[in-house]
């Protein structure tokens, strides 16, 4: 309904941080840059129409908030501690709705505002811009003729054929969601559709808005048009910018950003990306990131189709806790000095996590430092019969250093249970590609591929509720395990979501749930939304996140009921479905439930290899 | 697969070395007398991965480009004269990113496979670069062999085959042109290097060095079209 609301009067929206007392770029050359940029990306140009908003931001990260740019005080005094970061974005409080009573009156306004005055830095701007438009449309295609593009540049074979996609022809634009990563220079890093140096006058277009928009100390944080949600995130000497017809919510859309931006650090560790534009602004770090694209690939395919990403959760692979149990006191067994993390995975899901002592203490493993590594692992899947060690950034863990990563799957050619195993030294492979050895032994002696391969997903069906379809649930920290790894559960997406348009159906359902339960202006504890073949119920306590969905005809007190039932299911399976740590943290060696106890003795030498690292 | 060494036999404790470790594997199937490390280098999308596994499993990965992260270690055990030389290779990554945990294991290796694609003349220019960096990080002995890959793709050939003669020359490394994607030489190459470390760690005081260039020369001419059996 936000989006009705929005859509009525405007045609596109900039929104914009607004610093406290600050003069106003000169809003009609802004939209003029917007239409330029409006017929590189949208198949039927608005550029006519300049009823373009620009929004001035304000703390509400809200798509109701069209706040006009001739409201300057008003953002003046909610904008004295104005930051980008989206963890400001996160916290933000709901207070500032009453905002949006601004907006009818403020479009008028604007409107008028783009036909006055025309500032010189603007008529520069767009010269620039259409001087980039040219030339992608003359030679744009594999040249290197943009003078954002330092020549010289790294011999770059094209072997993918989606990047020799035709970024001129229209079934380019239409693809639902565009990411393209960029430096400051306006250098292209990555496009997910289209090789990037074909885009690069394009990109150079979004960072001539970013740099427009900054000229003004201003921040744009994202364009709407009737078609697309233009969001821009940018982070240290990265511009992320992501183009979609998904109509996911902005904020939605940032963190899927952020979860590019990690696997790139994650690749490259962010300290050594800040230390190289320092030194050099003009770098091209495709240089660095040859060969990654696959996995910057994979991972917007997850975020599109896993919902671990949404929930900022972690799927872990339902098992009985006797197995899970035995599986990590293997894990447990097979240690070496500096390992810190011993992780199995099969078909994509966590079975289970070992972690150091010491790390244990200091912080835990955040959702995204775990999804970015299956991503690596699923990526790199087309070399599953070797032993793999690779370095490897954890970025909520520690964006500035590497870990050692030993990546070796245990059933080939099968290829569904990996081991990850990661270290802090860089020479300790073979003591590592020891441990495998140890714990591949063990689970033949303990028969347990077997038993991991009999392990699947379970059915809705189980829950014994009718009307219930799907539904994924993420219990919340409770305080005495709060170190324990974000988990969610949620059985196999069956009929009638069992074709892919389907689940992706389903999806955005879930992600439209997801962005009204957290929405920054008007958060809500309890949707119960019917959809035209379904009913949808989310619900969010202090205790979990539940996102249900029944068959259309359910009624609402019914779905109540149904959720009562399935919340009590849940309880009575927790310990199948989630990996479960004692719920007291206790230094003891206790193997049979705990993962952390035993390594004590041995790993107490490694503890300054480790933290020297910090 | 799991390897274990059930008794170390060491006979090149004589001849001062002891790092050719001659050892025996309990399960039937990984049966080996002798190992040695052997590590692939060369820029990205030379080819590397291509070649080991045209090597290793016969067969070429076509179509999608994959790069290697960071370094993918395999074993694969070949026959020479008679005894079973396990070969441990390293494949590595090309982009420089992974360059510090390559470098970590240079040292490891008894032999080099430097690879460039005869389709980028970049490809070949690094190969000095390359050299410079296993001279500072390998061992001094290490067996080092040139491999111009893609020599299928004549058509767009940009290094002369002389030219990758002539530079082999220079460093005194053997060279020949392979092809993951016919399989040319490919096997020629590895079982080259296997019998030239099969020789050095087998080798008694008074007998003959073997020549692995002449080994080459030989072998080249015999294949001709197609690769050794």
């Amino acid at each position: 309904m936000e989006r009705d609301n929005h859509q009525e009067g405007v045609a596109e929206g900039v929104k914009i941080c607004d610093p406290p007392a600050e003069s106003n770029p000169p809003a009609d050359t802004l939209a003029t840059s917007l239409s330029l940029l409006g017929n590189h990306m949208f198949p039927d140009p608005v550029e006519r129409n300049y009823g373009t908003t620009v929004n001035r931001e304000e703390p509400v990260d809200s798509l109701l908030s069209d706040v006009s740019a001739e409201e300057p005080s008003l953002n003046a005094e909610s904008h004295s501690n104005q930051v980008t970061k989206l963890e400001t974005e996160e916290t933000e409080s709901p207070e500032c709705q009453n905002n949006v009573a601004t907006q009818p009156s403020d479009r008028g306004a604007q409107d008028a505002a783009t036909d006055s005055d025309q500032g010189d830095s603007g008529e520069f701007v767009v010269t620039m811009l259409a001087k980039a438009k040219l030339e992608e449309q003359g030679l744009g295609m594999k040249g290197r003729s943009s003078p954002l593009l330092e020549a010289g540049t790294e011999e770059y074979p094209a072997f993918m054929s989606h990047r020799d996609e035709d970024v001129t022809a229209d079934s380019w634009r239409q693809h639902r969601k565009h990411v393209f990563v960029l430096s400051e220079a306006g250098k292209p890093i990555y496009s997910r559709y289209g090789s990037e140096e074909a885009l690069s006058s394009t990109m150079g277009v979004m960072m001539a808005l970013v740099s427009f928009v900054q000229s003004g100390d201003n921040i744009i944080r994202s364009v709407y048009s009737e078609e697309n949600t233009v969001v821009f995130l940018q982070k240290g000497p990265l511009v992320l910018v992501c183009v979609s017809s998904s109509r996911q919510s902005e904020r939605q859309l940032r963190g899927e950003l952020l979860y590019v931006y990690y696997q790139i650090i994650s690749m490259l560790t962010q300290a050594s990306i800040s230390r190289i534009f320092e030194h050099k602004k003009n770098y091209d770090l495709r240089r660095l990131l040859a060969g990654s694209e696959k996995i910057l690939d994979g991972l917007l395919n997850l975020v599109d189709s896993d919902p671990s990403f949404l929930l900022a959760a972690v799927h872990c692979l339902p098992l009985a806790s006797s197995l899970r149990d035995s599986l990590s006191q293997i894990l447990q067994k097979a240690i070496t000095p500096n390992l810190v993390f011993s992780i199995l995975i099969a078909r994509n899901q966590l079975l289970t996590i070992v972690q150091e002592k010491t790390v244990i203490e200091d912080t835990r493993l955040e959702p995204a430092d775990v999804h970015l590594l299956l991503n690596l692992i699923g990526a790199s899947s087309a070399f599953q019969a070797g032993e793999i060690w690779t370095p490897i950034c954890l970025p909520l863990f520690n964006p500035d250093c590497y870990f050692y990563a030993y990546i070796s799957y245990l059933d080939p050619p099968e290829c569904t249970v990996c081991l990850l195993l990661l270290s802090t030294d860089k020479e300790a492979f073979y003591s590592v590609a020891e441990c495998k050895r140890k714990i591949e032994e063990a689970m033949v002696a303990q028969n347990s591929l077997s038993l991991i391969a009999k392990v699947q997903s379970y059915s809705v069906s189980q829950v014994g509720v009718s009307d219930l379809r799907h539904f994924m649930y993420k219990p919340f920290d409770v305080p005495d395990n709060y170190r324990q790894l974000t988990q969610f559960t949620s059985p196999e997406m069956e009929a009638p979501y069992s074709s892919e348009e389907e689940k992706m159906r389903l999806l955005d359902l879930y992600r439209y749930m997801h962005s009204r339960i957290h929405s920054t202006s008007r958060p809500l504890k309890l949707i119960y939304h019917v959809a035209e073949r379904e009913t949808l119920l989310a619900w969010v306590t202090s205790k979990f996140e539940l996102y249900t969905c029944f068959s259309p005809l359910v009624t609402k007190a019914c779905a109540i009921t149904a959720i009562t039932k399935l919340l009590r299911w849940i309880k009575k399976e927790e310990d199948r479905l989630f990996i479960r740590y004692p719920p007291k943290y206790s230094t003891t060696p206790n193997p049979s439930k705990s993962s952390r106890g035993g390594k004590s003795d041995q790993q107490d030498s490694t503890d300054n290899g480790f933290l020297s690292l910090l | 697969m799991s390897t274990r060494k059930t008794s170390l036999t060491d006979k090149q404790t004589k001849n001062g070395t002891s790092k050719y470790v001659l050892e025996r594997c309990a399960s039937v199937n990984e049966y080996y007398d002798i190992a040695f490390k052997v590590m692939l280098l060369g820029d990205s999308s030379v080819g590397k991965t291509c070649v080991l596994v045209r090597f290793k499993d016969g067969a070429f990965l076509g179509g999608n480009f994959i790069a290697t992260v960071g370094i993918d270690f395999r074993n694969k055990v070949v026959d020479v004269d008679n005894l079973k030389v396990k070969l441990q290779i390293w494949d590595t990554a090309g982009q420089e990113r992974f360059r510090s945990v390559t470098h970590a294991y240079y040292r490891d290796a008894q032999a080099l496979l430097l690879l460039y694609d005869i389709t980028s003349k970049p490809s070949f220019d690094n190969i000095r670069a390359w050299l410079t960096e296993i001279h500072e990080y390998a061992q001094k002995d290490v067996v080092i062999m040139l491999l111009g890959n893609k020599s299928d793709v004549a058509a767009e050939r940009v290094v002369k085959k002389e030219d990758g003669e002539k530079l082999a020359k220079e460093y005194g490394v053997p060279f020949m042109e392979t092809s993951a994607k016919t399989g040319l030489n490919v096997e020629l190459a590895f079982l080259a290097i296997a019998k030239e470390l099969k020789h050095r760690a087998t080798q008694q005081p008074n007998d003959p060095k073997f020549q692995i260039h002449d080994y080459i020369e030989s072998q080249k001419q015999k294949s001709g079209c197609c690769s050794l059996v």
